[in-house]
């Protein structure tokens, strides 16, 4: 068996070497078919598209509108073309080949944007061309974006500055107000004082006018009085000295019997208990009392002064207020105009596209999808060529019939041709995957080496597939059409022409089961994707069972057929 | 090529119907070590089929096919190593060089690297392709690829060969040397069953010849047996001017006008034995006939052919 598998392979691999027309088919067919739908279907991955013209309309000739077009003009895929009829680019659309959208800028879009207002382009598309209006479309929308954003920005900007500008006005105005104010409190103030002064100063004049002449009307009624006094007590000190006289007398006179007593005393002998005591004489008013008598008699000195209560700081004089200066910050009352948010345009929101691996490209390099998308749908062909049709040409040729004899059993005849293929399949997309990124620049992932998995599997499987076809073709002239009907099915289903979220629910359903679809994932997960190896494991595990059920189910149907 | 050897090759009431044709009807034979057997029958005959169930590539319906007295183990390199058949129909890859297309085979037929080596090399000789040896298969001539199916059948020289018309289209030269070949191969000790419609070539190298019609072994034995089974007699072709009446030999013993009757100036007349040649044209003296030419035949295998298989072409039987 081995052996058999073996020497076919080597077969196999001498009529490969003779068969240009297959290696044209492997190789040269699928890069042409990639470099054509890369090209042209780029736009699906949001690469550029093609370069186009743009007739453009402009009715504004605003600053608005120069900005649209001067974005416009450094688009690298875009070739305006500046017209003055809207009719003529309307014409234009609907010409075939020629554009597949036009552009008018109607007149006041400028003024209106300036003005806060929605104004709207108007573009003239071809439904036809809907693909490419739409990724047209696209970018046009976000030029506008760029242009109106760049207004906004600006508007804002002066918006700001006017806002600041006001404030710093206000705040001055207030600073103002407020100084003027203190002004006027501390005007009010100083004439509140000098009122107050002026009026005490007056009343002091009018009191002082009073009480000088009070003292001087007290003045001279106490020298009148004091003088009568001073007459008076000039009588009565007379007198005085007549009674001092007199008692200084009387004052001898008790000195005197003081002394007749002690004689008679003496004289009465022991009968001086019996005289009675004489009579006691009052006391004498003492000499210093005596003497006050004779002090001059001094006039009571009185204050010509008005009592405190008559002075003028004793008055409380009230002053009426003046006019009432509201109390408070004026800056406080223009708060609201501080808040800098007060001065600002709503903002616009938008979005902007992340890649969902970071570090990778928003937009994908269409050959990303085509080398490998197409890479499957030539291998698949390849196969049927390969595998289904080659052994209806051995059925044909009756080489089959003779290994038979020869004792090889069918099996391994088979597994050979089978091994042999699917080698030429890995080499065939290692050497699409080595064009794709010479010529188109593809992403090979993280690690190209890990490519190799789904290529293994869609080989292993593409090749089983090729055998089940050669088992259910009726003859050498149905293989193609089946084969390729099959092929061209599996790999439209699988995506490998569109993304497969194109599909509807159910096709994507029925592509579960198609190996293609996993492998196409697996290379989208490796290259697009950014994935790890480890990614692909479980796309190749889905590939090669599917591959096991073609391989098996394609034995089985061969070899019965056989007999 | 005693007849006591064991036969290598048996096939014993064999029977094969496609769909509702019967392709072989209860066909049994046995082939021994140096014999050629010559297997011969008109179109659809049968005689491919049988070919293809000795080589195993067809099952029959009923009956067993035996190897050295055993069923062949169907699918085991012995049995390539056994045999080698040269089908009817090319059995080439047609953009492989002549050599590829051999060494190939040879491979597949079990011949080590070497061997394989030195048979491709010799059997291209004995062919005469060595000189074309590197071109391929399909820009050889009808008759150069015919030698080149040969060759690929005969390169590892196995014990049994099934040959199924080798030599359809291929020039005299050519033809000899291939008949010489096998011959050789037979007495070098290999049985072989050759498949023909030359019978001048059946007469020449077979030893035996099997006879099939219509799916059944009508005749088989070696070539005398086989002639006389036809039972073919001599006969004399007549070319003259003049009145043949009718009936004129009648008189004479064993002598029939057969065959080509009425046609204007040929008469072809069968005896018992040529020697009556004297008697016939004695008989023809006197008459108003001038004898301008005349022809002597003795039976052989294509009488015995045309005897035991009919006139009708088959594609308006079958
Ligand atoms: N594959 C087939 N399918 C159907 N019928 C077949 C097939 N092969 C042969 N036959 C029929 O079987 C009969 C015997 O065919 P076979 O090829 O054995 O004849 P043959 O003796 O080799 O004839 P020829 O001399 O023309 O080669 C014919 O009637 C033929 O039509
Ligand atoms: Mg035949």
């Amino acid at each position: 068996m081995l052996r058999a598998i073996w020497l076919t392979v080597q077969n196999e691999a001498r009529l490969l070497v003779k068969d240009p027309i297959v290696l044209f088919m492997l190789l040269f067919a699928p890069v042409v078919i990639i470099t054509v739908a890369g090209y042209s279907l780029g736009s699906l991955y949001g690469g550029a598209a093609n370069s186009f013209r743009l007739p453009v309309i402009n009715l504004d000739h605003g600053k608005l509108a120069d900005g649209i077009i001067q974005a416009l003009r450094q688009e690298r895929a875009v070739t305006l073309e500046m017209l003055d009829d809207p009719g003529e680019a309307r014409r234009l659309v609907s010409q075939r080949d020629r554009t597949p959208i036009a552009m008018v800028i109607p007149a006041g879009t400028s003024t209106a944007v300036a003005a806060g207002r929605q104004p709207r382009l108007i573009l003239f598309v071809d439904p036809v061309r809907r693909v490419e209006v739409n990724a047209l479309e696209l970018r046009i929308d976000e030029l506008c974006r760029r242009v109106t954003d760049q207004a906004r920005a600006t508007a804002q900007v002066r918006i700001e500055a006017s806002g600041k500008d006001l404030r710093e006005k206000i705040k001055r105005l207030s600073a103002e107000i407020a100084s003027e104010q203190s002004e006027i409190r501390s005007q009010i103030a100083r004439t509140q004082t000098a009122l107050e002064i002026s009026i005490r100063t007056q009343i002091a004049a009018a009191i002082k006018q009073v009480s000088d002449a009070t003292e001087a009307t007290i003045k001279t009624r106490e020298r009148q009085a004091w003088a009568d006094v001073q007459q008076q007590l000039s009588q009565r000190q007379a007198i005085l000295l007549k009674i001092q006289n007199y008692l200084t007398q009387l004052q001898s006179s008790h000195r005197a019997f003081e002394d007749w007593l002690a004689k008679l005393k003496t004289m009465a002998g022991s009968h001086a208990s019996d005289i009675p005591p004489p009579p006691s004489f009052p006391r004498p008013i003492s000499e210093t009392e005596l003497a006050e008598l004779a002090k001059p008699v001094t006039a009571p000195k009185l204050d010509p002064t008005l009592p405190a209560t008559a002075s003028v700081a004793a008055f409380s004089i009230k002053i009426p207020k003046g006019p009432e200066l509201r109390d408070g910050n004026l800056i406080g009352d223009l708060e609201p105009f501080q808040a800098p948010q007060a001065l600002t345009l709503p903002g616009d929101l938008g979005f902007v596209e992340q890649p969902a691996v970071v570090g990778e490209a928003v937009t994908v390099n269409a050959f990303d999808q085509y080398v490998p998308g197409f890479g499957v749908t030539f291998l698949l062909i390849g196969m049927m060529l390969g595998i289904a049709l080659t052994l209806f040409d051995e059925r044909d040729w009756g080489t089959l019939k003779r290994l038979q004899v020869s004792g090889a059993p069918l099996t391994g005849l088979l597994l050979g041709k089978l091994f042999a293929r699917f080698i030429v399949g890995v080499v065939q997309m290692v050497l699409l995957f080595a064009v794709g990124w010479a010529l188109f620049g593809i992403t090979l992932g993280r690690n190209p080496i890990a490519l190799i998995i789904p290529t293994v599997g869609i080989s292993f499987a593409a090749a089983a597939l090729g055998l089940v076809v050669a088992s259910i073709s009726r003859a050498h002239d149905s293989v193609m059409p089946l084969g390729v009907t099959i092929s061209m099915a599996m790999a439209a289903i699988g995506g490998c022409w569109w993304p497969l979220d194109f599909e509807p629910g159910w096709m994507r359903e029925l592509a579960r089961w198609m190996p293609t679809t996993w492998t196409m994932q697996a290379f989208n997960d490796l290259m697009i994707r950014s994935q790890p190896p480890s990614a692909a494991l479980w796309p190749f595990a889905a590939t090669v069972g599917i591959g096991m059920i073609f391989l098996g189910a394609g034995l089985i149907r061969f070899v019965s057929l056989d007999d | 090529m005693s007849p006591a050897e064991a036969p290598i090759l048996e096939a014993i009431e064999i029977s094969k119907s496609y769909g509702t044709r019967l392709a072989l009807d209860n066909v049994s034979l046995a082939l021994r070590p140096g014999e050629i057997a010559g297997l011969l029958g008109p179109n659809g005959a049968g005689k491919t089929t049988t070919l293809s169930i000795l080589a195993t590539l067809l099952r029959p319906d009923s009956g067993r096919i035996l190897i050295n007295g055993k069923p062949p183990k169907t699918n085991g390199h012995g049995l390539g190593r056994m045999l080698g058949l040269v089908p009817q129909s090319l059995a080439l890859y047609p953009t492989l060089s002549a050599a590829q297309n051999v060494w190939h085979f040879a491979r597949m037929q079990g011949l080590s690297r070497d061997d394989g080596t030195e048979c491709c090399k010799r059997v291209l000789e004995e062919v005469g392709l060595s000189v074309r040896a590197d071109d391929p298969m399909d820009a050889f001539s009808g008759g150069m690829k015919r030698l080149l199916n040969l060759a690929c059948g005969i390169v590892h020289r196995p014990p049994v060969l099934l040959l199924d018309e080798p030599t359809v289209g291929v020039d005299l030269q050519s033809r000899e040397q291939i008949l010489m070949r096998i011959r050789r191969y037979a007495d070098a000790g290999a049985a072989i069953i050759y498949s023909t419609h030359y019978m001048e070539e059946a007469e020449r190298i077979c030893d035996r010849v099997l006879l099939i019609d219509r799916g059944k072994l009508i005749a088989e034995g070696n070539l005398e047996k086989v002639i006389s089974l036809g039972g073919g007699r001599p006969r004399i072709e007549l070319t003259y001017r003049g009145q043949l009446p009718k009936g004129r030999f009648g008189s004479l013993a064993g002598v029939r006008e057969i065959g080509a009757a009425g046609i204007e100036g040929k008469a072809t007349l069968e005896m018992n034995s040529l020697a009556q040649v004297a008697e016939v044209l004695y008989g023809l003296r006197g008459l108003d006939v001038n004898v301008i030419d005349f022809n002597l035949h003795s039976p052989n295998l294509s009488d015995a052919f045309i005897a035991l298989t009919g006139h009708t072409l088959r594609d308006q039987v079958l």
